[in-house]
């Protein structure tokens, strides 16, 4: 591949694990390095010439892989860069099997990834941002271009989680956990059959949520075997040992916005 | 070869998308209008094709495909024809990443325009209050039910107007910013985030004809006249059925300034 390219990725948790652990499977050799994504470093990176989809992702706080310059993001979009660069075998080759693992990812990227972000950042994120001086986190969001992404950032500090988008949540996360244990009924190891993008994209969502939403996994066998399966890959592996601190699943920063219309 | 049949309303938004992809393809397939605004979309014969009452849908064969721009990459992955995606991965990255934040951040805000001022209305004015009230009953999915009661009632806060105004301002601004780096949207050749890109922008001229002008945004201008011109978009017009696509005509025009066509 051509190009200086250099992928920053926050703690091993969301979407920086999903990127992280494709990345591991594709093999191939791209400098990675560690950003504080809780403490808004994402917004301050330099060497960005072309920053838009840093800005303006409709992820939030994801991984941003930089080359010669321009900001690329959205961590499903990062992993098929990666895995096209790559020896592509983490897409279904087929035009069906290929829209049914793009639906499964905007299923994903939609519904759960909201969710879990919410409740991760409920969870985990508030007390440290409730507790931070007013000047440096305004310092944090001035350094934030879009204004609806600097919204939610205000709205983890300040606490601002109510109890309907609560218990809309955490339904969204027992939906998603419901696919993944019908799609395995049949006795697939992976969602799509072959291991693909989807599985990584799913699993990193996932994985905080047992802890947050235990009644969504519980009498989910299916789920949980392919959950193990997931954690037992070297790539997650390799993934979760960049962690800075023992319990990355606890590591949130504001996610994708739940959808404002229809 | 198995058959397409493409369930579409008119050459707009969502559904305009595989329809133009479809005719640029050159791939053959038979149309079926789906009137929204007589509801055809919960009628038991749609429901049994797409039981989530929402348009588009695509049936190839006995595979029924539903969500807009992935039936375009299904299509353009599954057919012979002019490639509407680059062969580099970095494009391909842009291209996808242009088309999901036009789906879920831009579309959205320029679709609550669309509900409350055209929709909506048309809906009261062809069938009364009361039989819509019966009509958003029997609509399958709770998010459609919500966005068709604001339209038909008038629900819509000022605040998310505001918000969806300022986001087709930054919106507006971004693609003319981009449309300045390349001859198409996002890659040097005409691909999926171009048709995208139309379905939501063909307009624009005429309904936000302060922010998209010849004087304020060139680049947008003259990317959607070259679009306009490719006989594709004329055939693919040619299907809408009321003035709402009859809109691109204002493309005819050779300069636009400010205010005109309002
Ligand atoms: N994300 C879907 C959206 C489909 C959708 O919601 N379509 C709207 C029209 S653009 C619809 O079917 N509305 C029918 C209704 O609300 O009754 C896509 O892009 O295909």
């Amino acid at each position: 591949m051509s190009g200086d390219m250099i992928l920053y990725h926050g703690e091993p948790n969301g979407p920086s694990l999903a990127v992280l652990a494709v990345l591991a499977e594709t093999g191939l050799d791209i400098e990675c390095r560690w950003m504080d994504l809780a403490g808004g470093e994402r917004h301050r990176l330099s060497g960005i010439g072309e920053p838009l989809a840093r800005d303006m992702g409709v992820e939030g706080e994801g991984p941003v892989l930089v080359i010669d310059g321009e900001a690329m993001t959205e961590s499903v979009f990062i992993a098929q860069f990666l895995d096209e660069s790559g020896n592509g075998a983490l897409q279904p080759q087929d035009a069906y099997g290929h829209w049914q693992m793009l639906m499964w990812c905007r299923r994903i990227t939609e519904r759960c990834a909201p969710a879990a972000a919410f409740l991760g950042c409920r969870a985990h994120a508030h007390a440290g941002l409730a507790a931070m001086e007013d000047a440096a986190f305004a310092d944090l969001r001035g350094a934030i271009v879009s204004e609806d992404l600097a919204s939610r950032w205000s709205a983890v500090r300040s606490g601002d989680f109510p109890e309907a988008q609560v218990a809309d949540s955490k339904a969204k996360v027992a939906a998603a956990v419901g696919l993944v244990e019908e799609q395995l009924e049949d006795g697939r190891a992976w969602l799509m059959g072959p291991l693909t993008i989807a599985d990584f994209e799913t699993y990193c969502w996932l994985a905080g949520m047992v802890e947050l939403v235990p009644d969504a996994f519980a009498g989910k066998a299916r789920a949980a075997g392919w959950m193990a399966r997931m954690r037992a890959r070297p790539s997650v592996r390799g993934a979760l040992a960049r962690a800075r601190r023992a319990d990355p699943e606890h590591a949130w920063a504001p996610g994708p916005e739940i959808n404002r219309w229809g | 070869m198995a058959e397409i049949t493409l369930y579409h309303w008119e050459p707009n938004a969502n559904s305009g998308k595989p329809m133009l992809a479809l005719m640029e393809k050159g791939v053959p397939f038979t149309s079926h209008y789906i009137d929204m605004l007589q509801f055809d979309q919960h009628k038991p014969e749609y429901l049994a094709i797409n039981r989530q009452g929402t348009i588009p849908a695509m049936t190839h064969g006995d595979r029924v495909l539903v969500e807009s721009t992935a039936i375009m990459e299904y299509l353009d992955e599954a057919f012979a024809g002019p490639a509407l995606m680059p062969a580099g991965a970095r494009d391909r990255w842009r291209i996808r990443w242009w088309m999901k934040f036009m789906d879920q951040w831009l579309a959205p805000s320029f679709s609550m325009f669309g509900w409350k001022f055209f929709v909506g209305p048309n809906a009261i004015a062809a069938h009364g209050k009361d039989a819509l009230e019966a009509a958003i009953g029997r609509i399958p999915l709770p998010e459609r039910q919500v966005a068709w009661r604001k339209a038909v009632y008038g629900l819509f806060g000022e605040e998310e107007m505001a918000e969806s105004a300022r986001r087709i301002d930054v919106g507006i601004r971004m693609l003319e910013a981009e449309l300045g780096k390349r001859e198409w949207l996002a890659s040097d050749q005409y691909s999926l985030a171009d048709i995208n890109g139309f379905n939501l922008a063909y307009a624009m001229p005429l309904s936000q004809p302060h922010l998209a002008n010849d004087d304020l945004t060139p680049n947008i201008m003259r990317w959607l006249r070259a679009i306009y011109r490719r006989p594709a978009t004329r055939e693919c017009w040619k299907l809408g059925r009321t003035p709402m696509a009859a809109r691109v005509d204002i493309l005819e025009q050779d300069y636009i300034g400010q205010g005109a066509g309002a």
